[in-house]
């Protein structure tokens, strides 16, 4: 758990920025961690917002949910819209046109950010566009009925790596997409989850002050796609984080920071048994699937130890 | 079924309870008695939770032309007890056609509330599920139901198609079928009567005529307006006194719609609740209790 007073939640400003009405589906951890990332936000954004569930479930004629500045993007032009509307800003305040200092928030799926997305990205994160990039990662293309993306783990069901008699699900291991933000030698990149709330929020308004491209990975608990009751949500996400499976860290001017550490981590079994998607997997995979977080957990921790 | 008929099932469900593969499961053993048969569900933006529809067409007639959802079925099936409440099951449904409804109410409490040319068919599928399989996904019970009710395939021709899909899990499936089968009462409804008690008042679709043109939308917010309060199969209940006012519930509730009234307790807005049963799971204290909609 979150070292955390018992009445923090209490100070979590009641102000909404995603307002109820939207169609997420019950339990949905995405839709959660946009709504705790609005809170923390504020008023004076731009979200620019990828195709997904995300924008489907927030903005269907005649209604939108959102109560800032959005606009809905294709997959691949997310991160060139947001440095558009960034470079528009920097004309308009620099013509005497306009004196806030708004911040351009793009906002992404998995397949929107790490398959489809990607190159856009990779150019608005080389060119320094002062603007946070937020990458919801459920972990495969929810909106379209679970098919199987770069982030989607190794052993997983989705219906276009489907387990079988033969097959064990996904084949390949999760692409390391805060790493490959970070080799931009941006100023900020972090991981998140919607389970641990006050470490979103914080690092949301972390980037918020952050002069130049930032980068937030936050891991969104789909029950829907991960085959899991829904009011487990946030158990399985910090599940994911206590079994080092997704750790929690920051990455600031190339300095990594360890957000939760856990001396003992627990069993990768305890978040695996939890979801329909790994239902399958036999012993073997699994302790597969262990030998790998432990190494990548290393290899996390050595780099904590370094400063870089 | 009759020599040369053509049968027309409407499924209503929830998202994620299994409408789809009812319809579908019962296509296949249809399929493995010879007949002709569709399964398809309605396709949409619906998500776990909401409102969904699936249908089906047996025949054993020949080859089904048709391609389009069901209007007019000969038979309805609803999965959720809440269902009659907040949608017209009914509608369209054939002279003597047939609804099948999973409820806890008795026979007689629902003949009350649903009035047509119609017969009716209950059974109580969430108990059964609950019982057969430790959860309350009442699919394959509620296909017990239907082949009681109605009589157009064979029980046994289900045990291959349930077996085949489920697995390890099939002999339980196969369990909650036939009990339902056994446990389904019948009875005519009245034709005249009171229409169900609406749970909130239906709403009305804007037509293409009061869109915006470029379908601006103008008010920021206005999703305010749109319920998603009666996708729910359960809703929370705080015991006050054993909340300790933290606000945690609030805080993870994906709906925002948890605040506190004005004697400072926390409670929930049904209007939005989807029924998730996070913040019963999330609250320290266990001052929630999720409670089954009726
Ligand atoms: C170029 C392109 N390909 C495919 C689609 C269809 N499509 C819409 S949403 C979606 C899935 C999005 O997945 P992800 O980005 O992971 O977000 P999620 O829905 O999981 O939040 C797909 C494939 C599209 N809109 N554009
Ligand atoms: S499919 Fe998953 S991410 Fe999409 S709305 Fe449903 S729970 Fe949320
Ligand atoms: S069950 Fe609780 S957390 Fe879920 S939508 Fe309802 S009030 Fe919110």
């Amino acid at each position: 758990m979150e070292s955390l007073a018992i009445y923090a939640p209490r100070l979590v400003t009641t102000k909404e920025y995603l307002a109820s009405g939207h169609r997420a589906c019950s339990g949905c951890g995405e839709v959660l961690a946009v709504r705790l990332t609005c809170k923390a936000l504020g008023r004076n954004v731009i979200i620019v917002n990828a195709t997904g569930c995300m924008e489907i479930v927030s903005s269907q004629l005649p209604y939108t949910s959102w109560e800032v500045p959005w606009i809905h993007t294709l997959f691949e032009n997310t991160a060139a819209v947001a440095s558009g509307i960034e470079a528009g800003i920097k004309v308009l305040s620099r013509k005497g046109g306009y004196s806030q200092k708004t911040k351009v928030v793009a906002m992404a799926g998995d397949g929107g950010t790490m398959d489809i997305g990607l190159q856009a990205l990779s150019g608005a994160l080389e060119r320094g566009h002062n603007f946070i990039y937020i990458c919801y990662d459920n972990e495969a293309y929810m909106n379209t009925g679970i098919q199987r993306s770069s982030a989607t783990p190794f052993g997983a069901s989705t219906t276009t790596s489907p387990a079988g008699k033969i097959s064990i699900g996904q084949t390949s291991w999760k692409k390391n997409m805060p790493a490959i933000a970070a080799a931009h030698d941006i100023p900020y990149v972090a991981t998140a989850c919607t389970s641990y709330p006050f470490d979103l929020m914080n690092k949301v308004k972390k980037a918020m002050k952050v002069e130049g491209p930032a980068y937030i990975h936050v891991l969104s608990v789909c029950p829907t796609g991960w085959r899991l009751p829904s009011d487990l949500t946030i158990k399985a996400g910090r599940l994911a984080v206590e079994t080092g499976v997704f750790p929690l860290y920051e990455i600031e001017a190339g300095k990594y920071t360890l957000n939760f550490d856990f001396p003992q981590l627990r069993p990768v079994e305890d978040y695996l048994k939890l979801q329909g998607r790994f239902r399958h997997l036999s012993k073997e995979v699994v302790a597969q699937i262990q030998e790998r977080v432990k190494a990548e957990y290393a290899k996390l921790k050595r780099k904590v130890i370094q400063g870089s | 079924m009759e020599k040369d008929e053509t049968i027309e099932i409407r499924w209503h469900g929830r998202g994620g309870q299994g409408a789809v593969t009812s319809a579908e499961l019962l296509a296949l053993a249809a399929i493995n008695e010879g007949k002709f048969a569709q399964a398809f569900p309605s396709f949409g933006p619906e998500r776990r939770g909401a409102p969904v529809l699936a249908f089906n067409r047996i025949s054993n007639v020949g080859h089904i032309r048709v391609r389009a959802a069901v209007t007019n079925p000969d038979v309805v099936v609803v999965l959720d007890p809440g269902l009659i409440y907040i949608t017209d099951v009914t509608s369209g449904l054939k002279q003597d056609g047939i609804v099948v409804v999973n409820t806890p109410k008795s026979l007689a409490d629902i003949k009350s509330e649903l009035s047509g040319p119609w017969k009716l068919a209950v059974v109580n599928a969430t108990v059964i599920a609950r019982e057969a399989l430790g959860i309350p996904i009442v699919n394959t019970a509620m296909l017990g139901a239907l082949l009681k009710a109605t009589e157009i395939l064979g029980l046994e021709s289900l045990v291959e198609p349930i077996k085949e899909r489920f697995g390890p899990r099939a002999k339980n499936n196969i369990d909650a079928c036939h009990r339902a089968y056994e446990e389904t009462l019948m009875a005519e409804l009245s034709v005249v009567g009171q229409g169900p008690r609406k749970a909130f008042e239906t709403e009305r679709l804007l037509s293409w005529q009061e869109l915006l043109p470029g379908c601006v939308v103008i008010e920021a917010g206005n999703a305010k307006q749109y319920r998603t309060g009666d996708w729910k199969s359960q809703h929370p209940v705080w015991d006050q006194q054993r909340c300790i006012k933290c606000g945690i519930c609030s805080l993870f509730c994906p709906e925002g719609c948890i605040g506190q009234n004005k004697e400072g307790d926390f409670e929930a807005n049904m209007y939005y609740c989807k029924g998730c049963g996070i913040c019963a799971r999330e609250c320290w204290t266990e001052a929630i209790t999720m409670v089954e909609e009726t």
